[in-house]
């Protein structure tokens, strides 16, 4: 029996502290077997450092919350081990429930409490001092902006609220890690800049904070370093400026005008710094390398032609094209031999 | 509004047959009430252990003894039923009524020596019982009257006159224990875990241990405030008399230990569901077992020998029995003790399961 284990050894390979990597997940699958077998993790390898905002990105049923509730001790994986900071998952669960502060995506709350005594029951099962206890409570309220509500029943709470007590409450013991889940999903934007911004703040204070997301802007906001996950598949772990790289096509600019000429285009094509042109409509997509530096000699080719440009727009790859790029790669591979690109930068 | 309603019904259904636990146990209730009421209400009452006693001096057996015993052992309700009374001879009648104070015979017959100045026959009855009493005193006069004697008999019930309000009383302080801690106890876990406030205690230190003595000892305390409250009101409703200060802690004793025996039970298996339908389904069964078979409603002597079994097993038997004791019979610790050990044999028992099952992990 798991629940019983009171020795304090980690396995060998986690009792080496490591200065840098304080997660350490080494070939991880877990699959669901019901009527159907589901593999929800399949064979994902790699390391979260000491004090970063990692963020694990993909679609709904990636196997994003899967992975968290392996690393927070809820579900045993099929095969694979990991280590949070010096205890292995298998073999420490109850050292590890001690050092973690966990939001999972659904509501833990009990709504028939209110905020203080929600607080202050799960202060009391992770080991909150009685004495430091009320101070705490009141120091988080605050932060969520709950203050004046605090003797309210949580059902009374708007869902931004309940999410932001839910948020708070994860890190009351000061957690040297802390997992959110989905931890903006279904907040409007106010209350969204709200959570990121506590968020920021506990990063601050050395939380190594763990997050899993599927909204692009929330990631590359936030995080240093990103996971894509996709059908239970690491399929690239970069930080942000690295993974935007890894789409050839560069950026994309876009070129309003009234009339064409063929010589534009073929001028255009002329330079090597750029990819593609095509003529969509009354626009010109080009795709380039660097934007910025491609531009003037495309605004030389008209004025030679003397004709007008009605727009000019520049658009990066945001983190979202990047994802397209891998899962669309992946799928034209077909027959898996065709790994999709970030594979190969995976540490 | 036929498409509506099709769509509905095949969505019911659907949910219905994909849910086989809850189909059969439905499916089995109706059959169990069948042959559980049936048997514990319907069964045919025989071999009632009494006593008989010649009075002395002198103890020789007269006439009158040789022949009503054998008319005793002899005697059947109708013909082809098994014998009315299981007969055991007691030679000294402070021993034979010892034995019908504890329980053991549900009655003593002492007839009369040779030399008696009235050659009346003194019939003692455990009268805290239900039904038995009565089938005894008619079963006693039939024999009797079979031998062709006319002695007068003089009825002793030795815990006087008792209602069947009483005796059924005793039984719905541990239905209100049973209730609360089904209701109340059992499905707040279930619903406690639906709303994932589990999943909220499974990522902290707290150990399995700790949430299942938790769980126990808060429904413990519900349980117990019920069971106290029913008993109060039950004392002012059918007139039952505590006898003394003693007696009414020692009940409050046993409500509790009873408390605790019932919640661990319900917690253990709470604690292994995770949908409210299975539970309530499950504990509606063991509810009518467990019930049915305490002898709240109805002396478990009636029943057939293979649910009287159950009785050994279920905790509520030992709590109606050990209540009765102490309310209806003025017993102490002496009687009640051994329902006490009983009771926490049981309640260590279900405590253990209940921690040994406790999912930790989600799966």
């Amino acid at each position: 029996m798991r629940g019983g284990t009171a020795h304090s050894s980690g396995s060998g390979a986690c009792l080496t502290p490591s200065t840098e990597s304080i997660i350490r997940i080494e070939h991880i699958t877990k699959i669901f077997k019901n009527r159907q077998t589901v593999v929800a993790v399949d064979d994902v390898t790699f390391e979260v450092q000491r004090g970063e905002i990692f963020g694990l990105l993909g679609p709904n049923g990636a196997g994003k919350s899967t992975l968290i509730r392996i690393l927070t001790t809820l579900l045993q994986p099929t095969s694979g081990t990991a280590c949070v900071d010096t205890y292995d998952i298998a073999r420490d669960p109850e050292k590890i429930r001690g050092i973690i502060g966990v939001c999972p995506q659904n509501s833990t709350l009990d709504v028939e409490l209110t905020a203080y005594d929600n607080l202050e029951f799960y202060g009391k099962l992770v080991n909150v001092d009685d004495d430091t206890l009320d101070a705490r409570i009141w120091q988080l309220l605050k932060m969520a902006d709950l203050a004046d509500r605090a003797h309210m029943k949580v059902q009374t709470f708007s869902g931004g609220m309940r999410r932001k007590l839910e948020i708070v409450r994860a890190f009351i013991h000061h957690p040297l890690i802390l997992f959110l889940d989905e931890p903006t999903i279904g907040l409007d934007p106010e209350s969204r800049r709200e959570v990121w911004e506590q968020i920021a703040s506990l990063n601050a204070e050395k939380t190594t904070i763990i997050l899993t997301t599927h909204y692009m802007d929330e990631a590359e906001k936030l995080c240093h370093r990103i996971a894509f996950v996709d059908k239970g598949r690491l399929i690239a772990l970069d930080v942000l400026e690295n993974l935007k790289r890894l789409i050839p096509a560069g950026d994309l600019l876009e070129i309003g005008f009234e009339t064409m000429n063929e010589g534009v285009v073929s001028s255009i094509r002329q330079d090597g710094l750029i990819n593609s042109v095509e003529v969509k409509e009354q626009k010109l997509v080009i795709s380039a390398k660097n934007g910025s530096r491609v531009l003037p000699a495309i605004v030389a080719i008209f004025e030679k032609f003397s004709l007008p440009i009605s727009s000019i727009s520049i658009h990066s790859p945001s983190l979202e094209d990047v994802f397209i790029y891998l899962t669309g790669r992946k799928l034209d591979g077909g027959n898996g031999d065709l790994k999709p690109a970030g594979r190969g930068r995976v540490p | 509004m036929i498409r509506g309603a099709i769509a509905i019904f095949k969505r019911d259904f659907k949910k219905f047959l994909g849910n086989p636990y809850v189909l059969i146990f439905t499916l089995l209730m109706p059959i169990m009430y069948l042959v559980i009421f049936g048997n514990a209400m319907g069964g045919t009452i025989s071999h009632v252990p009494i006593g008989v006693v010649q009075e002395g001096p002198p103890y020789t057996e007269t006439p009158l003894f040789s022949s009503s015993v054998e008319e005793l052992i002899h005697i059947q309700p109708q013909k082809d039923n098994p014998r009315l009374f299981d007969v055991a001879v007691y030679t000294d009648e402070t021993i034979a009524k010892r034995d019908l104070s504890e329980g053991r015979i549900s009655g003593v017959v002492v007839f009369p020596s040779e030399v008696s100045r009235d050659h009346a026959i003194r019939l003692y009855l455990d009268s805290s019982d239900y039904m038995v009493p009565t089938l005894v005193q008619s079963g006693v006069g039939a024999a009797l009257a079979k031998t062709g004697s006319h002695n007068p008999v003089q009825v002793n019930k030795i815990y006087g006159d008792i209602k069947y309000i009483q005796f059924f009383g005793v039984g719905v302080i541990v239905m209100a224990i049973f209730m609360t801690t089904m209701m109340g106890g059992g499905i707040a876990l279930i619903k406690d875990r639906e709303m994932g406030i589990h999943e909220g205690y499974l990522v902290t230190p707290v150990k399995r241990s700790s949430i299942i003595l938790g769980m126990i000892s808060s429904g413990t305390v519900r349980a117990f405030l019920a069971g106290f409250i029913i008993f109060v009101v039950g004392i002012l409703i059918t007139g039952i008399i505590m006898r003394s200060m003693e007696d009414f802690l020692l009940v409050l004793f046993v409500i509790f230990i009873a408390s605790i025996g019932v919640t661990s039970l319900m917690v253990s298996i709470a604690s292994r569901f995770s949908n409210q339908q299975e539970y309530a389904s499950t504990t509606a069964f063991f509810n009518l077992i467990l019930f049915m078979t305490s002898g709240a409603f109805y002396p478990t002597i009636g029943m057939p020998d293979w649910l009287r079994w159950i009785t050994i097993i279920n905790p509520e038997w030992y709590s109606v029995h050990a209540l009765r004791s102490i309310i209806l019979r003025g017993q102490g610790l002496g009687v009640v003790g051994p329902d006490l050990i009983a009771l926490l044999v049981f309640s260590i028992l279900a405590i253990s399961l209940g921690i040994l099952t406790y999912r930790r992990t989600l799966e």
